[in-house]
C-alpha cells in the first residue's frame, strides 16, 4: 500500500517532468521554425556588417541616345577600425599616401563605429593613390567602388539637368526630380563579425547593388549643341542680361532644346550664385511679352471671323486713342492705309488694338486663357512661373487695348511657345514635356513612356492655317525678315517688350525676342528666342533674336532632315502688289543652263535628250514668280 | 547499461560542446583556446573514474554516513564564506580556489542533504503524517543548508536544493495539502514583496519581453534566443555558432543549451532532451524497483534533482522562466558540478545492482 503511494506520487513528479521538456521542446521548435525569420534577420543584422558597394547613379540619355549625364568610377577608402591591428603602422602609410597628418589618420583608425570613410582625403581617389594603398595589403583597411557624376557636355542644359552633392545626391533639375528614380539602391559586401567588431572566417555575401534608373530626354542634344552656340555668341555680342531659348516640337510639345544664360557647370556648381543655379529662365522668368504675343490676338481675331486679311483695310495714323490715352505705334508717323495682312506684318500696335475692341475683352481673354497664359503648362521641370494676367473683372477698354499688343500682361516664354505651337499646329494645345522615358538601368528598355498630352483644341485647322500664312509673310516681308532662310518657308514674330521695374517701364531697357517655325505649310520646329537688355545695338526683336532663331534653324533643317519647300514665300515679296519676272529665252540651251535661268519657276518638261526645243511660255513674256514654264527636249 | 552509455555519451558530447562554445573566449581570456575544455575533459575522466567506483559502493554505505556526509557540507558551506578560504568569483562566494580550479561545496551539498533526507525518510516512515514531527525537523534542516547558500549568495543551487527536497517529501507521502499550504505561504510572500515595490513585477516579467529592456535584465535571453532561433532545423553545424563570439556572455555555462541549439538546430534539441528524458525515466524506474526504501528515495532524490535542474536551465535558456543562474548537468562547463553529477549518477549505477 505504502509503496504504491510512492509509485503513484513517482508517477505524477514524471509526467510533470516530460510535460516541462514538452513545454521546452515546444518553446524552442517554436523559436526555431515559427519565430525563425524574424529572429534570423534580427540575428543577422547584429552580426553582419556592410562594406558598402554604391550604385551606379541612373544615366541620363538625349532623344537620340546621347548620353547627356554620366557616372565615372573611383575608388574611395574604407577603413573598418576594429579589424586595423597596427594602428599606429596603418595611421603612418596611409597619411603619407594620402598627404595628411598623421595625428588625423591615427583618429581615423581608432573611431569606434564600425565603419569609418575619411572624408573628403580618402574620397574619389586616383588611380595611383588607390594603387598605393590596396598594394600595402592592410587588415581592416578596404578600397570600395564610388561613382562621380559627370557630363560630358559641359554647363549645356545645366539648368534642366541639374546637378548632385558629393554622395551622388541630386540637388536640382531633373537630378532633383527624378532623385529616387536615378539612385539605385546600394549594394554590399557582408561579412559576419564577431561582437568586438573582428571579420569572422565565415562566407561573405555579395549584394549587388542596383543601378539606379536611366532617363531618356526629349532634348535633342545637336539642336541643344546649336542653340547654346548661339546665345553664347549672343553673350558675347550684345552682353545682355540673360539670354534664353526653347526649341520644341509643335505637333507634341517635346522640348528639343532649352537653355538660357547665365547657365552654370553641374560639376562646379559652388562657383555659382544661387540664383544663376536655381532659375531656369525659359520656365521661370515672367515678362511682357511684347508683340510676340499679338499672335494670339490674330488667331483669336481670325477664329471670331471679324477680319479678312487680305480684304479689310485698317488705316493707322500712328497712334490710337483709347479711353483718352493715346497708344503709339512703334513707327513714327504710322504705317498708313494697310491690309490686316500687313498690320500684322508691320506688327502695327493701333491695328492691333483695334483688333482687340472688335472681339471684346471677354472673348479675347477666353482666347489668352485657353491658349494657357495664366496658368502653369505643367512642364515636367521644377520652379515653373506662372505669370499674371489682369483680372477680367478690372479690364477697361485701355487694358483690353494694351493687352491685344502684350503689353500689360506677364507670361512665361514656355507659355508662349506652348500657345504658338498651338496656334500653328492645326490649334492644338500641348502641354510640353522634356523626359521621353524611364528606362532599364541594364537594358536601357523602356519602362514608362511620356507621349505628348493635349491639354484642349483653341482654334480650327482652318484659322490655324490663316495663322501660319500671316506669319510666314511676316518673316517674308515684315519684320521678321532676318530670319529668312532660302529656299524654306519660315513663320515667325518679333517682339520688343519694355521691363517694368517698380511699377515704371526702364527706359533703354528691353526684352527683344522672336517666335519662328518651319515650314510654315507644315511646322516641325518652333523656336523662341528672348535676349534682355542687349548693349550697344538698337534693339529690336527683328535684329537680336531673328538672326539668333534663324541659325539655329538653319542647323535644325539639317539635324532634323526637313526638305526644302518648293513654293516658299520669297523674301520681299510683298503678297498684295505681286511681282512678275519676265520669262527669259532658253530655248537651244541645255537642260543644266535653262534650269540655271529659270530658278525663279517652276519648270516642268516633256520628251527625252538635253537640248531645249521648245518654251511655253515664250521668252519676254511676264509672268507671277513662281508660275510653271513647260519646256520639251530633244 | 542504456543508464551507463546515455551518461557516457551525453557527457563526451558536453566536453565537445563546451570547447566549442568556449574556445572564442578562453583564446580571449587566456589566449588558450583549451583552457576551459582541458578542465572539463579531465574532470569528465576522474568522474567517469569516479562514476565507476562509487556504482561498486553499495548504498547503504551512505546510509550509515549519512550525518557525516551532512555535517562535513555544512561545515564547508561555513568555510567557504570566510573570505580568504572562500573565493568571490562572479559576484559569488561559492568556491574553494585552488589555482585555476575551483571546487563548489554546495555542488556536494545538493547530494550530501539528499542522502541524508533519503535516511530521514527511512527512518520517520510513520511520522511523515504529521507536519510538525516528521516534515519539519527535516524542513528545517534544509532552509538551514538554503540559508546558507543564499549566504554566498547562489539562489539557483539553492532553489534546486530545496526543491528536491520537497519533491521527495512528496513522494514520501507527505500530505498534499501542506504543499498547497506552503505554495500559498510563497505566493503570498512573492505578492507582498511585490506590492511593497511594484518595480520587482516588471523585472520579474521583463523575461516574457526582453525586449523591454535589451541591455539590462533582457540582455542574456535576447542573446540566447538570436542563437536558438537562427539555429533553425537543422542548425549552422558543429563549431559555427555565431553567438559564441562575443555576443553570449559565458557561453560554457549556463547558457551552452543555446550553443547547441544554434548549431544542432531544432533535431539536436529534440535529441538531447531524449538523451536527459531516458536518464530520468531510468532514474525514476531504478527508485521504483528498488526494495530498500533508503535506497528508493535516494534513487528518487538524485534523479529528480537532476531532473529539476535541467528543465530549470532550460525553461531559462528559452525563456519561460526569469534568469535563475543554472547550470545544466553533464553540459555545462564546471567541473565541480560535473563530478558531483556523475557520483550520483555512479550511486544510482549502484542501486539497481540490486533490484529485485
Amino acid at each position: 500500500m505504502f509503496l504504491k503511494g510512492i509509485h503513484k506520487r513517482i508517477r505524477i513528479i514524471l509526467l510533470i517532468i516530460v510535460f516541462l521538456f514538452a513545454t521546452i521542446v515546444g518553446k524552442v521548435f517554436y523559436i526555431q521554425v515559427i519565430q525563425y525569420d524574424k529572429l534570423s534577420s534580427y540575428a543577422l543584422s547584429l552580426w553582419s556588417r556592410n562594406l558598402p558597394i554604391a550604385a551606379d547613379r541612373g544615366k541620363i540619355y538625349d532623344r537620340n541616345g546621347v548620353v547627356l549625364a554620366d557616372n565615372i568610377t573611383t575608388t574611395s577608402l574604407v577603413l573598418i577600425p576594429s579589424q586595423i591591428t597596427n594602428k599606429e603602422e596603418v595611421a603612418e602609410k596611409i597619411s603619407a599616401i594620402l598627404g595628411i597628418t598623421y595625428e588625423e589618420m591615427y583618429a581615423h583608425v581608432n573611431k569606434s563605429t564600425s565603419i569609418n570613410i575619411v572624408h573628403p582625403e580618402g574620397r574619389r581617389l586616383d588611380y595611383e593613390t588607390a594603387d598605393a594603398i590596396s598594394a600595402l595589403n592592410l587588415d581592416g583597411v578596404y578600397l570600395v567602388k564610388e561613382s562621380k557624376r559627370t557630363y560630358p557636355f559641359g554647363s549645356s542644359l545645366s539648368h534642366t539637368l541639374g546637378f548632385v552633392g558629393i554622395d551622388n545626391q541630386g540637388l536640382s533639375g531633373l537630378e532633383l526630380m527624378y532623385d529616387s528614380y536615378l539612385t539605385g539602391s546600394s549594394g554590399a559586401i557582408k561579412y559576419f563579425s564577431d561582437a568586438k567588431g573582428n571579420k569572422l572566417e565565415l562566407s561573405e555575401i555579395y549584394v549587388e547593388p542596383q543601378d539606379g534608373i536611366n532617363i531618356t530626354l526629349t532634348i535633342n542634344s545637336e539642336i541643344q549643341e546649336s542653340l547654346e552656340r548661339e546665345l553664347d555668341n549672343a553673350i558675347a555680342k550684345y552682353n545682355p542680361d540673360s539670354a534664353l531659348g526653347i526649341v520644341m516640337n509643335p505637333n507634341t510639345g517635346e522640348i528639343l532644346a532649352i537653355s538660357s544664360r547665365p547657365n552654370f557647370d553641374p560639376e562646379n556648381y559652388q562657383d555659382y550664385t544661387v540664383e544663376e543655379i536655381n532659375r531656369n529662365l525659359p520656365i521661370w522668368s515672367t515678362y511682357e511679352p511684347g508683340s510676340t504675343f499679338k499672335i494670339v490676338t490674330l488667331a483669336a481675331s481670325l477664329e471670331e471671323k471679324i477680319v479678312d486679311l487680305n480684304n479689310d483695310t485698317y488705316y493707322d495714323s500712328g497712334s490710337i486713342t483709347v479711353e483718352g490715352a493715346k497708344l503709339r505705334c512703334w513707327k513714327q508717323g504710322g504705317h498708313g492705309l494697310q491690309t490686316y495682312l500687313q498690320v500684322v506684318e508691320n506688327s502695327c500696335n493701333p491695328g492691333f488694338v483695334n483688333l482687340g475692341l472688335k472681339l471684346g475683352k471677354e472673348t479675347l481673354f477666353e482666347y489668352i486663357e485657353n491658349f494657357g497664359f495664366g496658368s502653369k503648362t505643367g512642364i515636367d521641370l521644377n520652379g515653373e512661373g506662372t505669370g499674371i494676367l489682369f483680372d477680367i473683372d478690372d479690364v477697361g477698354l485701355l487694358e483690353l487695348a494694351t493687352t491685344s499688343f502684350g503689353q500689360g500682361i506677364s507670361v512665361t516664354p514656355i507659355q508662349q511657345i506652348t500657345a504658338v505651337s498651338a496656334a500653328i499646329n492645326g490649334g492644338y494645345l500641348y502641354q510640353p514635356y522634356i523626359v521621353k522615358s524611364l528606362n532599364d538601368p541594364e537594358t536601357n528598355s523602356v519602362i514608362k513612356e511620356n507621349t505628348s498630352t493635349l491639354v484642349r483644341k483653341v482654334i480650327s485647322e482652318d484659322t490655324s492655317e490663316k495663322v501660319r500664312y500671316a506669319l510666314e509673310s511676316v518673316v517674308a516681308n515684315g519684320t521678321g525678315r532676318n530670319a529668312y532662310i532660302d529656299g524654306y518657308r519660315v513663320g515667325g514674330k518679333t517682339g520688343t517688350a519694355q521691363k517694368v521695374e517698380d511699377g515704371q517701364y526702364l527706359v533703354g531697357n528691353y526684352i527683344v525676342s522672336f517666335i519662328g517655325f518651319l515650314p510654315a505649310d507644315d511646322p516641325q520646329v518652333v523656336i523662341y528666342i528672348a535676349v534682355d537688355n542687349a548693349k550697344g545695338v538698337t534693339q529690336y526683336g527683328g535684329t537680336i533674336a531673328a538672326p539668333i532663331a534663324r541659325n539655329v534653324l538653319l542647323d535644325a533643317i539639317d539635324i532634323l532632315d526637313i526638305e526644302k519647300s518648293e513654293d516658299a514665300l520669297p523674301k520681299e515679296y510683298n503678297y498684295t502688289d505681286k511681282k512678275y519676272v519676265t520669262v527669259p529665252s532658253v530655248t537651244g540651251m541645255s537642260l543644266k543652263d535653262a534650269l540655271k535661268q529659270l530658278k525663279e519657276f517652276k519648270v516642268e518638261f516633256s520628251g527625252t535628250g538635253n537640248t531645249v526645243e521648245y518654251q511655253s511660255p515664250a521668252a519676254m513674256e511676264s509672268l507671277y514668280e513662281g508660275s510653271t514654264i513647260r519646256l520639251m527636249l530633244k | 547499461m542504456i543508464l551507463l552509455l546515455t551518461v557516457i555519451v551525453i557527457s563526451t558530447f558536453g566536453v565537445v560542446m563546451v570547447y566549442s562554445s568556449s574556445y572564442v573566449w578562453a583564446e580571449y581570456k587566456f589566449n588558450d583556446p583549451f583552457k576551459y575544455v582541458k578542465h572539463q575533459l579531465l574532470f569528465l575522466i576522474i568522474g567517469v573514474f569516479l562514476m565507476m567506483f562509487i556504482s561498486k559502493v553499495h548504498y547503504q554505505n551512505y546510509y550509515n554516513k549519512a550525518n557525516t556526509i551532512l555535517l562535513v557540507c555544512l561545515g564547508l558551506l561555513v568555510l567557504v564564506l570566510i573570505p580568504g578560504i572562500g573565493t568571490l568569483r562572479n559576484g559569488s562566494r561559492s568556491w574553494f580556489g585552488i589555482g585555476s580550479f575551483g571546487i563548489q561545496p554546495s555542488e556536494f551539498t545538493k547530494l550530501g542533504l539528499i542522502i541524508f533526507t533519503a535516511k530521514y525518510l527511512h527512518n520517520n516512515e510513520k511520522h511523515l503524517k504529521n507536519i510538525k514531527k516528521g516534515v519539519l525537523p527535516i524542513l528545517g534542516i534544509t532552509l538551514l543548508v538554503f540559508g546558507l547558500i543564499m549566504l554566498q549568495p547562489d539562489f539557483g543551487t539553492g532553489v534546486i536544493i530545496v526543491m528536491a527536497i520537497i519533491g521527495m517529501l512528496f513522494v514520501g507521502g507527505v500530505d498534499f495539502r501542506f504543499f498547497f499550504k506552503i505554495a500559498i505561504v510563497g505566493l503570498v510572500g512573492v505578492v507582498s514583496l511585490i506590492a511593497v515595490a511594484p518595480y520587482r513585477l516588471s523585472r520579474i516579467l521583463s523575461f516574457l519581453n526582453p525586449w523591454s529592456d535589451p541591455l539590462g535584465t533582457g540582455f542574456q535571453i535576447i542573446q540566447s534566443l538570436y542563437a536558438i532561433g537562427p539555429g533553425g532545423l537543422f542548425g549552422f553545424g558543429l563549431g559555427n555558432s555565431r553567438q559564441k563570439h562575443f555576443y553570449l556572455p559565458e557561453p560554457q555555462t549556463d547558457f551552452i543549451f543555446s550553443i547547441i541549439s544554434e548549431e544542432f538546430g531544432f533535431l539536436g534539441i529534440v535529441i538531447i532532451s531524449t538523451l536527459f528524458l531516458v536518464i530520468i525515466v531510468r532514474g525514476f524506474k531504478i527508485a521504483r524497483n528498488c526494495e530498500n526504501l533508503f535506497g528508493k528515495y535516494l534513487a528518487f532524490g538524485i534523479t529528480f534533482q537532476l531532473a529539476f535542474q535541467t528543465v530549470m536551465n532550460l525553461m531559462v535558456v528559452v525563456g519561460l522562466i526569469p534568469v535563475t543562474g543554472v547550470t545544466l548537468p553533464f553540459l555545462s562547463y564546471g567541473g565541480s558540478s560535473l563530478l558531483i553529477t556523475l557520483v550520483g549518477m555512479g550511486i544510482l549505477l549502484n542501486i539497481s545492482r540490486y533490484q529485485k
